[in-house]
Protein backbone atom coordinates (compact mmCIF):
# COMPACT_ATOMS: atom_id res chain seq x y z
CA UNK A 1 0.00 0.00 0.00
CA UNK A 2 1.18 3.49 -0.86
CA UNK A 3 -0.26 6.55 0.78
CA UNK A 4 0.50 10.20 0.21
CA UNK A 5 -1.05 13.19 1.93
CA UNK A 6 -0.98 16.93 1.49
CA UNK A 7 -2.85 19.91 2.88
CA UNK A 8 -3.77 23.30 1.39
CA UNK A 9 -5.91 26.35 2.27
CA UNK A 10 -9.30 26.74 0.55
CA UNK A 11 -7.99 29.01 -2.19
CA UNK A 12 -8.84 28.42 -5.87
CA UNK A 13 -5.18 28.97 -6.76
CA UNK A 14 -4.36 25.78 -4.81
CA UNK A 15 -6.14 23.65 -7.43
CA UNK A 16 -2.97 23.62 -9.54
CA UNK A 17 -0.92 22.52 -6.50
CA UNK A 18 -3.31 19.64 -5.74
CA UNK A 19 -3.47 18.56 -9.39
CA UNK A 20 0.32 18.44 -9.58
CA UNK A 21 0.41 16.39 -6.37
CA UNK A 22 -2.05 13.92 -7.91
CA UNK A 23 -0.08 13.74 -11.17
CA UNK A 24 3.13 12.99 -9.24
CA UNK A 25 1.34 10.22 -7.35
CA UNK A 26 0.17 8.85 -10.68
CA UNK A 27 3.58 8.81 -12.34
CA UNK A 28 5.37 7.54 -9.20
CA UNK A 29 3.00 4.54 -9.17
CA UNK A 30 3.21 4.10 -12.98
CA UNK A 31 -0.59 4.16 -13.00
CA UNK A 32 -2.45 4.00 -16.33
CA UNK A 33 -3.00 7.45 -17.79
CA UNK A 34 -6.48 6.44 -18.98
CA UNK A 35 -7.71 6.81 -15.39
CA UNK A 36 -5.77 9.95 -14.54
CA UNK A 37 -8.42 12.32 -15.82
CA UNK A 38 -11.15 10.68 -13.73
CA UNK A 39 -9.22 11.46 -10.56
CA UNK A 40 -8.10 14.91 -11.70
CA UNK A 41 -11.70 15.79 -12.51
CA UNK A 42 -13.02 14.45 -9.20
CA UNK A 43 -10.33 16.37 -7.33
CA UNK A 44 -11.20 19.61 -9.12
CA UNK A 45 -14.96 19.22 -8.62
CA UNK A 46 -14.71 18.34 -4.93
CA UNK A 47 -12.05 20.94 -4.10
CA UNK A 48 -13.78 23.75 -6.00
CA UNK A 49 -17.05 22.88 -4.25
CA UNK A 50 -15.33 23.46 -0.91
CA UNK A 51 -13.76 26.71 -2.17
CA UNK A 52 -16.95 28.10 -3.74
CA UNK A 53 -19.66 26.80 -1.44
CA UNK A 54 -18.11 25.33 1.69
CA UNK A 55 -16.27 28.34 3.02
CA UNK A 56 -18.08 31.13 4.88
CA UNK A 57 -16.40 34.54 4.41
CA UNK A 58 -13.61 35.20 6.88
CA UNK A 59 -13.30 31.57 7.94
CA UNK A 60 -10.06 29.84 7.03
CA UNK A 61 -10.82 26.32 5.86
CA UNK A 62 -8.14 23.70 5.48
CA UNK A 63 -8.41 20.99 2.85
CA UNK A 64 -6.55 17.70 3.20
CA UNK A 65 -5.99 15.33 0.30
CA UNK A 66 -5.03 11.69 0.76
CA UNK A 67 -4.26 9.23 -2.03
CA UNK A 68 -3.98 5.52 -1.37
CA UNK A 69 -2.99 2.84 -3.86
CA UNK A 70 -4.05 -0.60 -2.63
CA UNK A 71 -5.71 -3.79 -3.89
CA UNK A 72 -5.68 -2.67 -7.53
CA UNK A 73 -7.55 0.53 -6.81
CA UNK A 74 -6.98 4.12 -5.84
CA UNK A 75 -8.82 5.76 -2.95
CA UNK A 76 -8.86 9.53 -2.86
CA UNK A 77 -10.05 11.23 0.32
CA UNK A 78 -10.75 14.94 0.57
CA UNK A 79 -11.37 16.39 4.02
CA UNK A 80 -12.19 19.96 4.96
CA UNK A 81 -12.77 21.85 8.18
CA UNK A 82 -15.75 23.82 6.81
CA UNK A 83 -19.38 23.63 7.99
CA UNK A 84 -21.05 20.23 7.64
CA UNK A 85 -22.17 19.63 4.08
CA UNK A 86 -22.85 16.35 2.27
CA UNK A 87 -22.47 16.97 -1.48
CA UNK A 88 -24.10 13.60 -2.17
CA UNK A 89 -27.44 15.09 -1.09
CA UNK A 90 -27.36 17.47 -4.09
CA UNK A 91 -30.08 16.81 -6.65
CA UNK A 92 -29.02 14.85 -9.72
CA UNK A 93 -29.14 17.05 -12.82
CA UNK A 94 -31.53 15.98 -15.57
CA UNK A 95 -29.06 14.85 -18.25
CA UNK A 96 -31.96 14.31 -20.67
CA UNK A 97 -33.10 17.95 -20.50
CA UNK A 98 -33.00 20.11 -23.62
CA UNK A 99 -30.31 22.71 -24.14
CA UNK A 100 -32.40 25.58 -22.82
CA UNK A 101 -33.63 23.69 -19.77
CA UNK A 102 -30.25 22.41 -18.67
CA UNK A 103 -29.15 24.08 -15.43
CA UNK A 104 -25.53 25.18 -15.59
CA UNK A 105 -24.73 23.96 -12.09
CA UNK A 106 -24.89 20.66 -10.25
CA UNK A 107 -22.87 18.77 -12.83
CA UNK A 108 -19.62 18.40 -10.92
CA UNK A 109 -20.78 16.07 -8.17
CA UNK A 110 -22.85 14.12 -10.69
CA UNK A 111 -19.75 13.49 -12.85
CA UNK A 112 -17.79 12.33 -9.79
CA UNK A 113 -20.51 9.84 -8.81
CA UNK A 114 -20.77 8.48 -12.33
CA UNK A 115 -17.03 8.14 -12.94
CA UNK A 116 -15.95 6.68 -9.59
CA UNK A 117 -16.81 3.15 -8.42
CA UNK A 118 -17.79 4.31 -4.93
CA UNK A 119 -18.26 7.71 -3.32
CA UNK A 120 -19.10 8.15 0.35
CA UNK A 121 -19.49 11.07 2.74
CA UNK A 122 -18.91 11.20 6.48
CA UNK A 123 -18.84 13.98 9.03
CA UNK A 124 -16.03 13.07 11.41
CA UNK A 125 -14.69 15.15 14.29
CA UNK A 126 -15.88 18.44 12.84
CA UNK A 127 -14.62 17.65 9.34
CA UNK A 128 -16.30 16.79 6.05
CA UNK A 129 -14.79 13.67 4.54
CA UNK A 130 -15.49 12.60 1.00
CA UNK A 131 -13.96 9.29 -0.05
CA UNK A 132 -13.80 8.12 -3.66
CA UNK A 133 -12.53 4.79 -4.94
CA UNK A 134 -11.98 3.37 -8.39
CA UNK A 135 -10.39 0.14 -9.63
CA UNK A 136 -7.36 0.74 -11.77
CA UNK A 137 -6.64 -1.88 -14.41
CA UNK A 138 -2.98 -1.83 -15.27
CA UNK B 1 -4.46 26.68 -21.74
CA UNK B 2 -3.81 28.23 -25.13
CA UNK B 3 -6.63 29.19 -27.51
CA UNK B 4 -6.16 29.85 -31.24
CA UNK B 5 -8.72 31.07 -33.76
CA UNK B 6 -8.84 30.16 -37.44
CA UNK B 7 -11.31 31.12 -40.14
CA UNK B 8 -12.46 28.86 -42.96
CA UNK B 9 -14.91 30.75 -45.20
CA UNK B 10 -17.93 31.47 -42.93
CA UNK B 11 -16.73 29.21 -40.14
CA UNK B 12 -14.67 30.27 -37.15
CA UNK B 13 -12.62 27.51 -35.57
CA UNK B 14 -11.81 27.90 -31.88
CA UNK B 15 -8.86 25.67 -31.03
CA UNK B 16 -8.13 25.17 -27.31
CA UNK B 17 -4.92 23.42 -26.30
CA UNK B 18 -4.31 21.85 -22.90
CA UNK B 19 -6.57 21.78 -19.86
CA UNK B 20 -9.98 23.41 -19.62
CA UNK B 21 -10.34 23.55 -15.84
CA UNK B 22 -11.82 26.07 -13.43
CA UNK B 23 -8.83 28.37 -13.84
CA UNK B 24 -8.99 28.36 -17.65
CA UNK B 25 -12.77 28.53 -18.11
CA UNK B 26 -13.20 32.34 -17.98
CA UNK B 27 -10.60 33.03 -20.65
CA UNK B 28 -11.90 30.23 -22.88
CA UNK B 29 -15.42 31.63 -22.50
CA UNK B 30 -14.17 35.05 -23.65
CA UNK B 31 -12.67 33.55 -26.83
CA UNK B 32 -15.78 31.53 -27.64
CA UNK B 33 -18.15 34.45 -27.02
CA UNK B 34 -16.03 36.72 -29.22
CA UNK B 35 -16.04 34.12 -31.97
CA UNK B 36 -19.85 33.84 -31.83
CA UNK B 37 -20.30 37.62 -31.72
CA UNK B 38 -17.98 38.12 -34.68
CA UNK B 39 -19.48 35.25 -36.68
CA UNK B 40 -22.17 37.74 -37.62
CA UNK B 41 -25.21 36.96 -39.66
CA UNK B 42 -26.37 33.49 -40.53
CA UNK B 43 -25.30 31.32 -42.19
CA UNK B 44 -22.19 31.23 -40.07
CA UNK B 45 -20.66 28.64 -37.77
CA UNK B 46 -18.38 28.37 -34.77
CA UNK B 47 -16.63 25.04 -34.30
CA UNK B 48 -14.52 24.21 -31.26
CA UNK B 49 -11.80 21.84 -32.46
CA UNK B 50 -10.89 19.79 -29.37
CA UNK B 51 -8.09 17.70 -30.90
CA UNK B 52 -5.56 19.24 -28.48
CA UNK B 53 -7.95 19.52 -25.51
CA UNK B 54 -6.67 17.12 -22.86
CA UNK B 55 -9.05 17.75 -19.99
CA UNK B 56 -12.43 19.27 -19.27
CA UNK B 57 -14.26 19.68 -15.94
CA UNK B 58 -17.78 20.90 -15.17
CA UNK B 59 -16.44 24.48 -15.25
CA UNK B 60 -15.40 23.89 -18.86
CA UNK B 61 -18.63 22.10 -19.78
CA UNK B 62 -20.53 25.15 -18.60
CA UNK B 63 -18.77 27.27 -21.23
CA UNK B 64 -19.84 24.87 -24.00
CA UNK B 65 -23.44 25.00 -22.77
CA UNK B 66 -23.49 28.80 -22.59
CA UNK B 67 -21.95 29.02 -26.06
CA UNK B 68 -24.51 26.70 -27.60
CA UNK B 69 -27.28 28.75 -25.97
CA UNK B 70 -25.88 32.06 -27.22
CA UNK B 71 -25.30 30.78 -30.74
CA UNK B 72 -28.78 29.36 -31.29
CA UNK B 73 -30.87 32.59 -31.24
CA UNK B 74 -28.07 34.36 -33.16
CA UNK B 75 -28.50 31.85 -35.98
CA UNK B 76 -24.92 30.71 -35.61
CA UNK B 77 -24.29 26.99 -35.92
CA UNK B 78 -22.26 25.76 -32.93
CA UNK B 79 -20.48 22.43 -32.90
CA UNK B 80 -17.50 20.66 -31.38
CA UNK B 81 -15.20 18.12 -33.03
CA UNK B 82 -12.29 15.75 -32.48
CA UNK B 83 -12.91 14.99 -28.79
CA UNK B 84 -10.20 12.89 -27.14
CA UNK B 85 -11.59 9.76 -25.43
CA UNK B 86 -11.42 11.17 -21.88
CA UNK B 87 -13.10 14.41 -22.94
CA UNK B 88 -15.68 12.45 -24.91
CA UNK B 89 -16.46 10.43 -21.78
CA UNK B 90 -17.28 13.63 -19.86
CA UNK B 91 -19.47 14.88 -22.73
CA UNK B 92 -21.31 11.54 -22.83
CA UNK B 93 -21.88 11.15 -19.08
CA UNK B 94 -23.12 14.73 -18.71
CA UNK B 95 -25.52 14.29 -21.63
CA UNK B 96 -23.81 17.13 -23.50
CA UNK B 97 -23.17 14.99 -26.58
CA UNK B 98 -26.94 14.91 -27.01
CA UNK B 99 -27.52 18.66 -26.76
CA UNK B 100 -24.36 19.87 -28.51
CA UNK B 101 -23.43 18.79 -32.03
CA UNK B 102 -20.33 16.55 -31.89
CA UNK B 103 -18.39 15.62 -35.03
CA UNK B 104 -15.61 13.07 -35.41
CA UNK B 105 -13.03 15.48 -36.77
CA UNK B 106 -12.55 18.90 -38.31
CA UNK B 107 -13.20 17.74 -41.88
CA UNK B 108 -16.56 16.23 -40.95
CA UNK B 109 -17.52 19.30 -38.91
CA UNK B 110 -16.64 21.62 -41.80
CA UNK B 111 -18.69 19.50 -44.19
CA UNK B 112 -21.76 20.28 -42.06
CA UNK B 113 -21.17 24.03 -41.94
CA UNK B 114 -22.46 26.69 -44.37
CA UNK B 115 -20.94 26.83 -47.86
CA UNK B 116 -18.91 29.90 -48.92
CA UNK B 117 -21.10 32.87 -49.83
Amino acid sequence: MTERRTSVPNDAAQLAVLTEFLQEFWSAGSLPSAHAMTFELALEEVFMNVVMHGSPPGLAVQVDLSLVLADGGVTMTVEDTGPAFDPLTLATPDVEASIDDRPTGGLGVFLVREMMDTVSYQRIAGRNQLQMTKRIDS
Amino acid sequence: MKVRLETVSLTTLVIPEGRLDFGAAAEFQKHVEEAIARAGRAPAAVIVDCAALEYVSSAGLRVFLMAARTAKPAGVLFAVCALQPSVREVFDISGFSRIIEVHADRAVALAYTPPPA
